[in-house]
């Protein structure tokens, strides 16, 4: 038999044959454990955990277009490949536009999006009835709901108009020779006016043709064929001035203001649509209370069908990340991708981080607090252990024990037990910290393989300290007295 | 030849002199008796020899070393190289076996011998006990372990304090006789004792009082008590 092998030996009898006073120093060893493992777990998931509670307030990345223009789906997708696709909570993409309710004469605003992913980075939205599930479906906003009347399952058509004001740039761009622009402009009562207009080789008003249906047929809707209010405009250079370069038709002079105006914004015809109808089923009614309410919500795909181009103007990212990560992926979005640029919520990531900071530095103060506890414990066990084994520490001196032995024995016994109790304070830590993540945060948490490794080191380090003091006491022990004792 | 030689030693506690000025030669293979009164000095002079104290004037020499003028360090090297101590309290690890109390004295002195360890117990008639614990031991059987300890390492010199002073008289003759058959192996006995049938069985006894060596009584039946112990307890030693 080897010296170790003895070693062993003594050491466990020693801790299975006292039983209950080593069952005392098992006991605060593993609890202490137990509540370290648990603590350590809910230390490292509290970010996930909070993480997943934060993002629940809405986005906290926005991706916008480099130049205030807009961006195309295609590079919105090249930017999220940039974030780790488990930290991606989602991603939803916005466009926005004006659309006209024909049956009524209201224009509202319209937003494009994905509504698999609005759920994701905005769950606050509630909706009465369903998101748009097929095309020609729409969500309305609470406010637009009440303003026209409209129910889960109405129908609504919707106008698209092709603002030339839209457009970008400046219309004068467009005054080439030869070139052929269009423009629209509201006239009487918000109906809208549009032109047509042919240049020449000096880029002078060649032809003109107007499109006043929507005004009062006797009065603005002259201007699309009074001879002498058409005729002023040949030859004359855009933008031109109502009441100054032409007069206006008589009895006509909102219409004719418009007609003005709509030359004014002329753009080229290829960078403007035509119009174009569609009817749409409201398949629910969204309350936010906030501005989303006054919006009309269609898929991206709807509105590109409407519109003819497919653009967004933002996407708006919920990312599950510590703040540091959020601001090293907007660097690196605003730099790797084209026409791309990452800006951070940082209300949201801010508020995130400082309420992280706390939660973490309570949990790692109650667990230094438990550790010392665990460690006064132990100590003052193995103290009592000490002072029970007296005589033995004597008598194994007086056998030829060394000053080294002695520790080395009470040292394995301490050891021993730190590595009993990480073992089941790793375990039912684990169950500890599953009850409380169950209870607290609503949603259980993934064992860390870690640990297990980390709850015994610990352990067993605790019970190494906690062992110095019964051990320098135990060395300091006479056997020459210690056996005399009667 | 000398293995034990106390010069003119003495301890003293303030005003009390527990030792004072002693003189005590032991031989290699003898069998002494220290007798005395209770405070006559007799346990101060089991911690010296045992190398577990150190005297505050005088020479003590064991096997040739002046053990008075050694570190603790190396006194523990001493006791554990050289001497098998035997308690009154007899003094077993309580939650080890007969056998390996036995191992323990091996394990700090070298190599723990599990065979070895039982042969021992065999010899103190022990085999048959030797994976009980101590608390199923009675208090003849522990101290026969604990004899069995103590030669386990073959040592110089058999310190024995008060061995029989917590047994009964049948397994006082137990040890006793033990202490025969080791005499006869040629280990050297110092045993101290306040009890005249322990001191009667050595061969020389010395007696301490106040401190001092009263006298020294040789026991002139020696020669015969261990013919007829031997004659009992290992006939073919006895030829």
């Amino acid at each position: 038999m080897t010296r170790r092998k003895m070693f062993l030996r003594m050491i466990t009898a020693s801790l299975l044959r006292r039983r209950s006073r080593m069952l005392i120093a098992l006991l605060s060893i593993g609890i202490g454990a137990t509540i370290l493992a648990g603590l350590i777990t809910i230390y490292v998931d509290v970010p996930r955990q909070m993480g997943a509670q934060f993002r629940s307030f809405g986005a906290n990345m926005l991706l916008l277009p480099d130049d205030e223009k807009s961006m195309d789906t295609a590079q919105v997708k090249e930017a999220l490949k940039q974030i780790p696709e488990n930290q991606l909570v989602g991603a939803a993409p916005y466009r926005y536009i004006r659309v006209d309710m024909t049956t009524r004469q209201q224009s509202f605003s319209a937003a494009g999006t994905d509504f698999g992913q609005i759920t994701k980075t905005s769950p606050y939205f509630s909706v009465e009835g369903r998101f748009p599930e097929k095309t020609r479906e729409i969500l309305i906003g609470k406010e637009i709901a009440e303003t026209i009347g409209a129910r889960e399952g109405s129908d609504m058509e919707l106008t698209w108009q092709p603002a030339t004001a839209g457009a970008e740039g400046d219309p004068a761009e467009d005054r080439q020779p030869g070139a052929v622009l269009s423009g629209s402009a509201v006239g009487w009562s918000g109906g809208t006016v549009y032109v047509t207009v042919r240049l020449d080789e000096s880029s002078r008003i060649a032809s003109l043709t107007i499109d006043a249906g929507t005004q009062t047929p006797e009065i603005g809707g002259m201007t699309q064929t009074d001879e002498g209010f058409l005729r002023q405009f040949i030859g004359l250079s855009l933008p031109l001035e109502a009441g100054k370069d032409v007069d206006a038709l008589s009895g006509a002079t909102v219409t004719s203001s418009a007609v003005v105006e709509a030359l004014n914004s002329a753009r080229s015809a290829d960078k403007t649509a035509a119009a174009k109808t569609v009817k749409y089923t409201v398949t629910g009614i969204l309350t936010t209370g906030g501005e989303e309410e006054s919006y009309i919500f269609m898929s991206l795909e709807d509105m590109a069908a409407m519109t003819g181009t497919d653009t967004v103007d933002v996407a708006e990212l919920s990312v599950s990340a510590s703040a540091e990560e959020l601001d090293s992926y907007a660097a690196q979005i605003t730099e790797n991708t084209d026409g791309i640029r990452a800006r951070l919520v940082k209300r949201v990531t801010r508020s995130e981080t400082a309420v992280l900071g706390k939660l973490q530095s309570l949990v790692f103060l109650v667990t230094a607090v438990v550790l010392i506890l665990t460690m006064i414990c132990v100590s003052t066990t193995m103290m009592a252990v000490v002072s029970e084994r007296r005589r033995e520490i004597g008598l194994r001196k007086a056998l030829g024990a060394s000053d080294g032995s002695i520790r080395a024995e009470f040292l394995g016994e301490g050891m021993f037990l730190g590595l009993l109790g990480g073992i089941f304070g790793a375990i039912l830590g684990f169950v500890f910290a599953q009850v409380v993540s169950v209870n607290v945060f609503g949603s259980s948490i993934t064992f860390q393989p870690l640990l297990l490794p980390a709850a015994v080191i610990v352990s067993m380090g605790v019970a190494a300290v906690s062992c110095l003091q019964p051990i320098r006491r135990a060395v300091a022990i006479d056997p020459a007295i210690v056996l005399k004792d009667e | 030849m000398s293995l034990l030689e106390l010069k003119n030693v003495s301890k003293i506690y303030g005003d009390l002199k527990a030792l004072d000025n002693v003189n005590v030669h032991v031989d290699k293979g003898e069998w002494v008796a220290i007798m005395g009164p209770s405070g006559s000095g007799k346990s101060t002079m089991m911690n010296i020899i045992g190398c577990m104290d150190k005297p505050t004037l005088g020479e003590v020499l064991l096997d040739g070393v002046d053990i008075a003028k050694e570190s603790s360090k190396k006194l523990t090297d001493i006791r554990r190289d050289k001497i098998g101590l035997i308690f009154q309290q007899f003094h077993m690890v309580n939650y080890l076996t007969a056998v390996e109390n036995v191992m323990v004295s091996q394990y700090y002195h070298s190599m723990p011998d599990e065979q070895e360890a039982l042969e021992a117990l065999g010899r103190v008639g022990l085999r048959e006990r030797a994976h009980h614990l101590p608390s199923q031991l009675s208090g003849g059987e522990q101290q026969r372990v604990c004899v069995a300890r103590a030669l386990i390492n073959h040592p110089e010199l058999i310190l024995a304090d008060e061995p029989t002073g917590n047994l009964d008289e049948a397994n006082e003759n137990i040890v006793l006789d033990l202490f025969a058959q080791l005499h006869a192996e040629g280990t050297t006995l110092i045993v101290v004792t306040h009890d005249p049938e322990v001191a009667d069985a050595a061969q020389r006894t010395i007696v301490l009082e106040h401190g001092k060596v009263a006298r020294e009584v040789i026991n002139e039946n020696f020669e015969a008590q261990q013919k007829e112990w031997l004659a009992r307890l290992a006939p073919e030693v006895a030829r």
